[in-house]
């Protein structure tokens, strides 16, 4: 069975898609009405996300470690509740948390009537749901975390897509074949698809998130600059006539780019590890401090390898498409 | 290849670049013309940024104009007569040190036609050592990235539009850790800071030579 | 049969949501909490980019086989 690996791509990425919509987001807490809040009793409408608001449900505000519990709460339905409080005089802080059967939603209440502290009041403990199998719940992401498993494969891919090339340069100057050069361009072009669908869901998701279709940003100037090498490949191929030369100039070109490529997308931002809006470099953390990365890492490897296995395919028609072009030619 | 073989090399690269003295000149009137388009465009009052950024585009560009010509002024005899003399090796290896001096001259001359009309109010803080360093580190790296790229373009018998559109993007990682290095230098950073910068930069130096020295033999032969 | 069930509630709210889509539609998604929208929109690019370059695979395609049947003749 020649072919396995074509059809273990497409049930990666079939698994990897359907799974990577399908899960739910973590609970978490997303909205409260009011958002200040001042001594005497006041009603607090919570607006939850993928909860299930119901049955016994214990609300407290914290402020500084000191706790506030609810008088009274109201369940409207699964993501609405109202709780009353008592708010005391004396809070320490500007900003008070408030906490939801073990939900935090930080910095949720502006306070007034602030002084040296209240008379501490012990609540009853609060009963954390059963974690289920979810993806994190992240302030800004939400929902669009679900693209770390369409978007950052195709960088993979193109990367992957990019050494298979370099490996053919690399083969066509120990051999002058042009078969392998023909390869190591199918090669670059189909990485171009995957760059340039890298590039448009990687502005999408900026203008989502960040709230810009382009940021300076150590990620993104490693993506642009890795265009431009590719294309200023294309080029050189372009205007050499002589086949031959136009393989020996290509492979060498592709080499020392390729290498440089490396060391500005790797070595670089090391360099300048600061300002970049990706996590995992400069100040952002990245998605594994999270304390169910594990669940994501478990969609994300497969769609990885399901996206990189779909390009080499891509390729491999690409490849053999040339090669006929080329006989039917002669 | 042998220490030798490179020093008559790089002698008669030497006597051959100091025979066209319009081409040096050339590469003078543009740094001298080029900053003073500058001066007449921002009279003056530059940030540190700014003043940082502009040096490093001026020295980049310069950088392009002096290496086009590194392989471009020799013809198909001269080369044939060279390849059953010499080790290739030989040949780029005395070109990128050539180039790498050629291009240390330059940013120094340009630091110093930049600094005679843009003013020195941003190097008050500056550390000028680590400033200097950092330009001939990236004056360095200009030429080590662009021998090869010059001796592409111009076996692919198109010169100068080729070489700006490869060598760019090339060029480009250089350029960010430079321009970085050298505003932390007018910053006036400690070196325990900067040292990192400088590593990294020797670090993309080597490398790119000890490449171009791998891959020119297969480029020399035809 | 509840996954099945979900992923129908899924394609529903996708749908709801780009009914509800006001002309700022990219403003709702930034201040909105759902953002589904952009996954939406990430996926649909893809497909749209992997099936434009299956087009073009397929013309190319045509092409060499118009070539073996003039071959043949």
């Amino acid at each position: 069975m020649r072919n396995w690996w074509k059809f273990l791509g497409i049930g990666l990425l079939l698994f990897a898609s359907i799974a990577g919509l399908l899960i739910p987001l973590a609970p978490a807490l997303v909205h409260v009405s009011p958002d200040r809040i001042a001594p005497g009793p006041v009603d607090v409408t919570v607006t939850g996300y993928n909860t299930a608001f119901g049955g016994d449900v214990k609300v407290r505000l914290v402020n500084e470690g000191q706790a506030v519990c609810a008088s009274s709460v109201a369940v409207l339905d699964g993501t609405h509740l109202t709780a009353r409080f008592d708010v005391p005089v004396g809070f320490k802080a500007n900003l008070t948390d408030l906490e939801v059967n073990g939900l935090v939603y930080q910095g949720a209440l502006f306070t007034e009537g602030l002084g040296t502290g209240i008379a501490a009041q012990t609540c009853p403990e609060q009963t954390m749901p059963a974690k289920a199998f979810v993806f994190p719940n992240r302030s800004i992401l939400y929902e669009s975390i679900r693209n770390l498993h369409f978007h950052v494969p195709m960088w993979f891919t193109m990367i992957v897509l990019m050494g298979i090339s370099v490996f053919q340069s690399i083969k066509v100057l120990g051999s002058n074949s042009l078969d392998r050069d023909r390869a190591a361009e199918m090669a670059v072009r189909i990485g171009l698809v995957f760059c340039v669908l890298g590039l448009i869901t990687g502005a999408l998701w900026a203008r989502a998130t960040w709230g810009a279709f382009w940021t300076n940003d150590v990620k993104l100037n490693g993506a642009a600059v890795t265009g431009l090498i590719y294309v200023a490949y294309l080029v050189l191929r372009g205007s050499v006539q002589d086949a031959h030369k136009r393989a020996r100039l290509a492979a060498i070109y592709n080499i020392f780019a390729f290498v440089l490529l490396v060391l500005f997308l790797f070595v670089v931002p090391r360099l300048n590890a600061i300002d970049s809006l990706h996590p995992g470099n400069g100040g952002n953390s990245g998605f594994s401090d999270l304390d169910l990365d594990d669940r994501l890492r478990v969609i994300f490897y497969p769609a990885v390898l399901g996206w990189i296995l779909l390009g080499t395919w891509m390729y491999d028609l690409r490849v053999r498409a040339a090669r006929l072009e080329t006989a039917m030619d002669r | 290849m042998e220490p030798a073989e490179i020093a008559a090399l790089l002698r008669l690269e030497m006597a051959l670049d100091l025979r066209q003295r319009a081409a040096w000149a050339g590469m003078l009137l543009y740094v001298v013309s080029a900053v003073y388009v500058c001066y007449l465009a921002v009279k003056g009052g530059l940030g540190l940024a700014t003043w940082n950024a502009l040096f490093w585009i001026i020295l980049l560009f310069a950088a392009f104009n002096a290496l086009t010509r590194s392989f471009q002024r020799e013809d198909a005899g001269r080369q044939l007569y060279l390849y059953t003399l010499v080790d290739p090796r030989s040949v780029i290896l005395a070109r990128a040190i050539y180039n790498g001096g050629v291009m240390v001259v330059l940013s120094l001359l340009s630091l110093l036609v930049y600094t005679l009309l843009l003013g020195t109010d941003v190097l008050v803080e500056a550390d000028l050592g680590q400033f200097v360093l950092a330009v001939v580190l990236g004056g360095i790296g200009f030429a080590s990235v662009l021998t090869l790229i010059s001796a592409i373009a111009a076996r692919a018998g198109n010169g100068i539009g080729l070489m700006a559109i490869l060598g760019f993007p090339l060029v480009l990682p250089l350029l960010l850790t430079v321009m970085r290095a050298s505003k932390l230098a007018l910053d006036g950073v400690a070196w325990s800071v900067t040292s990192t910068y400088f590593g990294g930069l020797v670090l993309l130096d080597v490398i790119t030579v000890a490449l171009a020295w791998i891959l020119f033999p297969y480029l020399w032969r035809d | 049969m509840r996954t099945l069930l979900s992923f129908f509630l899924l394609l529903t709210t996708v749908v709801a949501n780009a009914q509800n889509a006001a002309p700022s539609w990219l403003e709702n998604t930034l201040y909105g909490n759902g953002k589904i929208n952009v996954v939406v929109a990430v996926i649909a690019v893809i497909i749209l980019g992997i099936g434009f370059w299956l087009w073009r695979m397929d013309r190319r395609i045509s092409g060499l086989e118009k070539d073996q049947r003039q071959k043949q003749r």
